[in-house]
């Protein structure tokens, strides 16, 4: 008995199902990679160009506005401390009101705003009082950093 | 008599189509990967004037996850994490205080040679010291790299009153 020619097209595996699951992993690995960040933020600072290399180098910066923050009931909470002046009540929104009020009074938003934390200090109250100075419109918040051997 | 000509089938060749798009979906596995590489869970700071990032913005980066070694509040020592690639798959790397400035000064070299800026993205966890971060900043200063990121959660903290 003689075979009948194959048709054109036939024998062709039918790859539509393919592409359909194709499309959905794409959407999904699209997704993916988009959805991660939506939910978080970035707070930007610069590192005084004339730092490093070599850890001996030194950088002296006189910034317009210190803050200083020391640690409090071990990592409770941190003191703070605006030029030296301790605050009454250690409130990041009385912070927030005091850098207000030097702003208003014309200090220069891009001056150095230098915030040195005690080593012991939580990072989160680091950050709050960063928040609190990015807030009251200052650009160039800092960190003071201490060159000395990793602990 | 002439008989009419046989129906033929119309298909449409997809071959291509189905590589072009093997080749998106292993795009998009892999950078899937990296995402969630950078996005090992930590609990962030709360921070009100925190911008919105896209991942494009940041452009080329190092992002470096500083996290409590120990379990509890007390953070007396951290860990810091990479994403790598090691020859097979993007893995997380751990790395002693003493070889961040190592990576650090390594990627910063990397980007010098590609004519690059690198920025170094900190993700650190609200209850680590602020010693654990000062390490990652101190190695940004050596290895010059001035555009620093802290990655935190946009908001007031919730556990704050008002």
């Amino acid at each position: 008995m003689r075979r009948r020619p194959a048709a054109p097209g036939e024998g062709v595996p039918n790859l539509a199902p393919m592409v359909d699951v194709i499309m959905v992993l794409l959407v999904f690995f699209l997704l993916g990679t988009s959805l991660e960040l939506v939910a978080q933020g970035a707070l930007q600072t610069e590192l005084d160009p004339r730092s490093g290399p070599g850890a001996g180098v030194r950088v002296d910066i006189h910034p317009q506005i210190r803050i200083a923050l020391t640690d409090w009931n071990d990592g409770a909470g941190a003191r703070i401390a605006l030029l030296d002046e301790p605050l009454p009540d250690n409130d990041f929104e009385a912070l927030h009101r005091l850098l207000l009020e030097r702003r208003r009074a014309g200090a220069d938003p891009a001056n150095a705003l230098v915030i040195g934390a005690e080593t012991t200090v939580r990072w989160r109250y680091v950050v709050r009082a960063m928040d609190a100075a990015v807030r009251a419109g200052f650009t160039n918040v800092q960190f003071a950093v201490s060159f000395r051997p990793a602990p | 008599m002439n008989r009419p000509p046989r129906p033929v089938p119309m298909t449409l060749n997809l071959a291509p189509m189905v590589d072009v798009m093997m080749c998106l979906i292993i795009f998009f596995l892999l950078a899937a990967k990296m995402v969630a590489a950078e996005h090992y869970p930590v609990a962030l700071p709360w921070a009100v004037a925190a911008k919105t990032v896209e991942p494009g913005d940041l452009g080329t980066r190092v992002t470096i996850t500083v996290r409590p070694a120990g379990a509890g509040e007390a953070a007396e020592t951290a860990e810091y994490v990479v994403a790598d690639w090691d020859g097979q798959q993007i893995v997380e790397r751990v790395l002693r205080p003493e070889d961040v400035e190592a990576l650090l000064a390594a990627r910063a070299a990397r980007a010098a040679h590609d004519s690059q800026k690198l920025r170094c993205v900190i993700r650190a966890d609200e209850r680590v010291r602020y010693e654990h971060v000062e390490v990652v900043l101190r190695g940004c200063g050596l290895a010059q790299i001035s555009d620093i990121v802290f990655t935190v959660n946009q908001g007031a903290d919730p556990r704050e009153p008002g």
